[in-house]
């Protein structure tokens, strides 16, 4: 292990449990959308088009490896219990954590929070060769769009297709969004996240405020 | 006068306007009626309004003439407030509503008059209206010094519309749309093509740049399966619009085919509702379509004839008089004279007929006109003149009569006598020209069809299928067919299989076949005839091309921009053919020899707020903020943009600081921050610099292959100062890279540059060398960075950290883990200051937290926050560069002094060392960074970019040696003091330069070492 340097972010609490998912500490945390101002006025939830939150804290490790290596690709599953997705565009998912196809060597793993230097161990171990494991949890976050508008919202921000004909649940892109990037995610039938990066937070969340005024926005409780 | 021309209710059936409510609308100060679903256009001609503008050249009455975009005169200024104001919006497209305001562009005939007094008296014999074509050139040629002059006389007479002077009170936006079929086009070819594609299965949009989808469908005489042809249109409609995977966008133009099948469609959502767009909604949208397939059903435009005061209020385009008549039930006049080269022109006479007005004559080119709405005509009772044409048109203000006489086409000349037919409109119709400006966007050459008389689209490398009147295709049942077909062979094509939709019936209508007569000929000769226009827009007449042609001008090209034809807002739609007619007789050619000119997006101008679209205001750009972000604004800092971060520059009047006169300035601020570090501690945010996280058992090799020094022996644990250089050797980015594990680095790169160096690395490893094992991935965001800098900050670090921080156990340059503030922290002890310095990183969700503890204990040791300009001044103290400030593209890490961060005699040939090596790079009186010390005064700082000379006394041009890269004023060292290159500057040590200033006086300044502060660096090994 010497030749990496593995670092686990969190502190540990008094009185906490061994259990690292417990580590994560809220209380000392601010998400990148902590001080996200909104410019326009938000209606219901029940009369609004576009619903938008944050899936805030949670752990988020860059894969780099080789996926025409049948260990790689065996010491990943075997690591998170979750097949590795070598179709471009696609994700796995289990109850905890999702896996995205990002370039052909680079995946996104994300994981509750707290959780990612238990899982960036836990890979090291599993996997040989030339490899990398990269923390980017405090560098990123999850913001969730849904509602029967969310798509006009998507269309919008990114010059990428979001018809259900052409991009189905489970599918992920990387891809411009306004001008800067995210990566857009469907994980339900109307239900979206975006991966977006914590410097760029306050921008978009003002512009996806801004594109979702006409059909009314509501934050996801 | 209200509504004169406006047919009573029920008599034309077809009619689209909604007779329930009346609206008003106001055009140049008149207040005026009208019903919804009228144009601006329908309402004026309605009112009996004629004269809508005068021509900007020769100031002659202009009244509506088409019914469509291509018209050339009816262009307004709308808009009710300063906030709402739009210049060139197309009467002829532009719906009524209640307080429409709006005006001529065309400014009237006493502005106009003005503005030719004012040239004439500039220019003396000419002006006014004799201006013949290339007058401009001609005239303001020479003296080149008068342009200045004669400028702001040009200037003031150009041009059509008024330019908002107060920002937009409404917003735009962009939609990014796929399909698998695009339909251009919801004419009779575009509503079948798009039946055909979506039972086929595609996704289809259709967009139309009319109020109403239908095209010709709704105003045509014809009767599919005997049924008026607007109830067929409204069954289509209403079945596209049940459909799923179905987009209808009615008033959304296509103006743009680009590569790859994409699409620009801009839809005006809001300009049929009102001055402004209602709250909420985005007054106009650029859909970006890209299409699997498009269909081009974009119709045709009508040419209007060539002759004599043809541009007289009165003269309509013979489709545009059917349209008014049919679909808005108004009828511009009395009585007609129709003029025309075919037979489906006919049509008009018939309408104005059904109207129950008077049709003087119908006076057709051909000697023997043929077809089924030729016989209709004839049937009742019609005068038809054959073989002849209105050679001129006679009135003031608006047509009162037709000159009408047999032509022979073929030499061009009139034949037999002149007879005048009393008339107050004159429709005329010189036969079709397909739409193929779309087409054209994709670099297809459009080809010269005999049968039409037109341009149809040529070969194309777009995935474009035509359809209907576009291609050349004109009775009604075959363009339904044609339609339906181009639908399929696009969902074929897509991947669909054809599913045929069921067609109408429809009886054909026969048409004998047109003639080509597009100028026409006059009793004088061209030059001496009274004016026949060509571009209505531009006050083009064919006098004009033939001068053009005479004088020289033989390719189209050349003749268009010399005349200026089609340089208007209409961009020629209607004119430009028959200029080419007009340029192919003087040359003796044929049409197709002569060809058209380009034809480029935008189809019809668009607004610039659309091409903007929501990145305007705050969302023009992003703002990248750190974690720290909102403490820096809560106290006050002031920001620096670097890149697209926005940096605390600095803190004015922190914790209550003042300055001298009550407020701190800059100067006083970063004094007061500078004096806080070298003599205290300070604290900068520092997230912001690019950090890239490098892994791979080749991670080592690589690195020492983008820098120029060695890493052979750099343990881990300790990090290196690297300098980066491009291929030729100039210094492109620097930072520290530390060595995290054996195979595990973080490098550390300059705020602005951190993608372009990403990108560096991925390019070197992916092109050249993908043999190393190694990967970057970007960490910027992950970690905040706060350097903690000052004599005390080792003091006040221990007060938080469980790092042993003395100097045996943490040298400078390595790095340490541990918990700041409770936090797990990477420190590093790297400094960009020349004080002992510690670079605390935690995830960035923690900075707050870590920040604000920083500051709880912070307070005993008078902790200050400072901002990139005292970092500046910190930094130049030490001779410390900035990439891209003192730097420009041309250093060498030579010319910088950095030899000791050279790797000369690396194993591998790094990046820039072949660069560097060049004759010329080895020169040494290259300018060489060096020190200055200003000798005028210890206030005096010297501008920064100022030239420097050896001589001060020598004679303009001055040889100059260099220019100051940095200056700035030293609170430490109490003067101020810059960092310069200069030519052989580091041998010129001790030597006086010069530095001449723009007013006239000169500075001078000592070359001394670019190390101003501790030069020894003994304050940061502490």
């Amino acid at each position: 292990m010497s030749e990496f340097a593995v670092f686990d972010p969190h502190p540990v609490r008094a009185g906490s449990a061994e259990d690292s998912a417990d580590s994560l500490d809220a209380a000392r945390s601010r998400s990148p959308l902590h001080d996200a101002a909104s410019p326009v006025s938000l209606t219901t939830q029940e009369r609004a088009g576009v619903l938008l939150g944050e899936r805030a804290f949670l752990g988020h490790l860059v894969i780099r490896g080789n996926a025409e290596d049948p260990g790689f690709v065996r010491g990943v599953e075997e690591a998170l219990g979750l097949e590795l997705p070598v179709t471009p565009m696609t994700s796995a998912v289990s109850e905890t954590a999702r896996i995205h196809w990002r370039s052909p060597d680079e995946w996104l793993l994300i994981v509750p929070g707290g959780e990612e230097y238990r899982q960036e161990m836990a890979l090291r171990y599993a996997l040989s060769g030339h490899v990398a494991v990269v923390d980017v949890s405090g560098g990123q976050t999850v913001v969730t769009l849904s509602g029967q508008h969310a798509r006009e919202v998507l269309m919008k921000s990114a010059p990428v297709d979001v018809h259900p004909r052409a991009f189905p649940v489970g599918r992920s892109v990387t891809t411009c969004f306004a001008r800067a990037q995210a990566m857009i995610s469907r994980v339900g039938e109307e239900q979206w996240e975006l991966v977006i990066r914590r410097s760029y937070a306050d921008y978009l969340w003002q512009w996806l405020l801004d594109a979702g005024q006409e059909y009314g926005v509501a934050l996801q409780s | 006068m209200s509504q004169v021309n406006r047919l009573d209710a029920g008599r034309m059936s077809s009619e689209h306007i909604d007779r329930s409510s009346t609206l008003s609308f106001t055009h140049d100060g008149r207040t005026l009626p009208a019903y919804p679903g009228d144009t601006v256009a329908s309402a004026l001609l309605a009112n009996g309004v004629d004269v809508i503008g005068h021509s900007f050249k020769y100031a002659r009455p202009r009244g509506v003439m088409a019914a469509g975009c291509e018209e050339p005169n009816a262009i307004l200024q709308m808009g009710a407030t300063p906030e709402t104001q739009t210049p060139n919006v197309r009467a002829t497209q532009q719906p009524v509503f209640d307080g429409l305001v709006c005006e001529s562009v065309g400014r009237g005939r006493s502005f106009i008059e003005r503005q030719q007094k004012a040239l004439t008296g500039l220019i003396g014999k000419w002006g006014g209206r004799f201006m013949p074509v290339g007058f401009y050139y001609k005239t303001f040629m020479a003296p080149q010094s008068a342009w200045l002059t004669y400028e702001k006389f040009i200037r003031a007479a150009a041009g059509l519309g008024r330019a908002p002077t107060v920002p937009d009170a409404d917003t735009y936006d962009h939609m990014n749309r796929y399909c698998d079929v695009l339909v251009v086009g919801a004419g009779p070819a575009g509503l079948a093509a798009a039946l055909a594609a979506r039972r086929a299965g595609a996704r289809v949009i259709v967009c139309d740049e009319q109020e109403q989808m239908g095209g010709c469908l709704l105003d045509s005489r014809e009767r599919p399966d005997d049924r008026p042809a607007g109830e067929w249109l409204k069954t289509t409609l209403a079945e596209l619009e049940a459909m799923d995977d179905v987009l209808l966008l009615p008033r959304t133009t296509a103006n743009g085919y680009h590569d790859h099948n994409f699409v620009t469609l801009h839809e005006r959502r809001t300009d049929h509702l009102g001055d402004r767009a209602p709250a909420g909604m985005t007054r106009q949208r650029m859909h970006r379509v890209r299409a699997q397939r498009v269909v081009l059903a974009t119709g045709v435009h009508e040419r209007p004839l060539v002759f004599a005061n043809n541009d007289l209020p009165g003269h309509l385009l013979a489709g545009a008089v059917s349209c008014y008549i049919r679909r808005y039930g108004v009828v511009p006049g009395q009585r007609l004279v129709l003029v025309t080269t075919n037979s489906h022109a006919y049509r008009t006479a018939l309408d104005w007929l059904d109207a129950g007005r008077e049709v003087a004559a119908i006076v057709d080119a051909r000697a023997e006109p043929a077809g089924t709405l030729v016989d209709e005509a004839r049937s009742r009772g019609i005068r038809i003149i054959a073989g002849a044409a209105v050679i001129e048109c006679r009135g003031d203000d608006r047509v009162s009569g037709a000159l009408v006489a047999g032509i022979d086409i073929e030499n061009f000349r009139v034949t037999g006598e002149t007879e005048t037919i009393a008339c107050d409109t004159l429709a005329s119709s010189g036969g079709y020209s397909p739409v193929v400006h779309l087409s054209a966007h994709t670099g297809s050459k459009p080809v010269w069809n005999d049968r039409i008389q037109g341009f149809v689209p040529g070969e194309t490398k777009q995935q474009l299928h035509c359809a209907g009147g576009a291609h050349g295709i004109y009775p009604l049942v075959d363009v339904l067919a044609d339609g339906a077909m181009a639908g399929g062979d696009a969902a074929v094509a897509a991947g669909f299989e054809r599913v045929s939709p069921t067609l109408p019936g429809l009886a054909r209508v026969e048409e004998s076949p047109q003639a080509a007569l597009y100028h026409v000929p006059h009793t004088l000769a061209t030059m001496r005839a009274p004016k026949q226009f060509v571009d209505l827009q531009n006050d083009v007449t064919a006098a004009g091309i033939e001068l053009a042609i005479r004088e020289g001008f033989e390719s189209i090209e050349h003749v268009k921009r010399y005349t200026a034809m089609g340089f208007g807002t209409d961009q020629g739609k209607i004119g430009n053919i028959n200029g080419m007619a007009i340029a192919a007789r003087v040359l003796g050619q044929t049409i197709p020899e002569t060809g058209t000119t380009v034809f480029r997006p935008n189809y019809t101008p668009v607004s610039f707020g659309a091409v903007a679209g929501r990145y305007c205001g705050a969302l023009f750009d992003p703002e990248r903020y750190t974690a720290m972000h909102r403490w820096h604004v809560e106290q006050g800092a002031l920001f620096e943009n670097v890149g697209q971060w926005k940096r605390p520059w600095y803190y004015p009047g922190w914790k209550g600081a003042r300055g001298a006169n009550g407020e701190e300035t800059l100067q006083e601020a970063v004094n007061r921050e500078c004096l806080a570090v070298r003599n205290g501690v300070g604290i900068l945010d520092a997230s912001t610099l690019g950090k890239i996280d490098i892994q791979g058992p080749d991670a080592r090799e690589f690195i020492g292959r983008v820098y120029t020094n060695g890493w052979e022996k750099l343990p881990v644990g300790k990090g290196r100062y690297g300098l980066m250089c491009g291929e030729d050797g100039m210094v492109m980015d620097d930072g520290v890279t530390t060595c995290l594990g054996e195979h595990h680095f973080l490098m550390t790169t300059t705020t602005g540059n951190a993608a372009q160096v990403l990108d560096w690395l991925e390019l070197w490893h992916q092109t050249e060398w993908p043999e190393l094992e190694v990967f970057f991935t970007s960490v910027t965001d992950h970690w905040a960075t706060m350097t903690l800098t000052g004599p005390k900050s080792r003091e006040l670090l221990e007060q938080l950290t469980d790092i042993d921080l003395s100097r045996d156990a943490f040298a400078f340059m390595a790095y340490r883990e541990g918990t700041v503030a409770g936090i797990p922290a990477r420190v590093y002890r790297i400094s960009f200051t020349g004080e002992l310095s510690f670079e605390i990183n935690v995830q960035a969700n923690y900075a707050m937290h870590v920040w604000e503890a920083l500051f709880a204990h912070g307070e005993a040791f008078e902790l200050t926050p400072y901002g990139t300009e005292t970092m500046h001044v910190l930094r130049a103290e030490k001779g410390f560069i900035i990439v891209g400030q003192d730097t420009d593209a041309t250093m060498t890490p030579e010319d910088l002094g950095m030899t000791w961060a050279i790797g000369y005699r690396k194993p591998f040939d790094w990046v820039g060392k072949r660069g560097m090596a060049r004759v010329d790079l080895q020169r040494d009186d290259r300018k060489q960074l060096v020190g200055l010390k200003p000798l005028d005064g210890s206030e005096v700082v010297l501008p920064e970019g100022a030239q420097i000379v050896f001589d001060p006394e020598q004679q303009i041009p001055m040889t100059m040696v260099g220019h100051v890269t940095s200056s700035y004023y030293s609170a430490t060292l109490g003067h101020g003091f810059a960092l310069a290159v200069v030519r052989g500057g580091h041998r010129r040590k001790g030597e006086h330069v010069y530095l001449p200033q723009p007013d006239g006086s000169t500075l001078s300044a000592e070359i001394v070492s670019s190390m101003f502060y501790d030069p020894k660096g003994e304050r940061q090994h502490v």
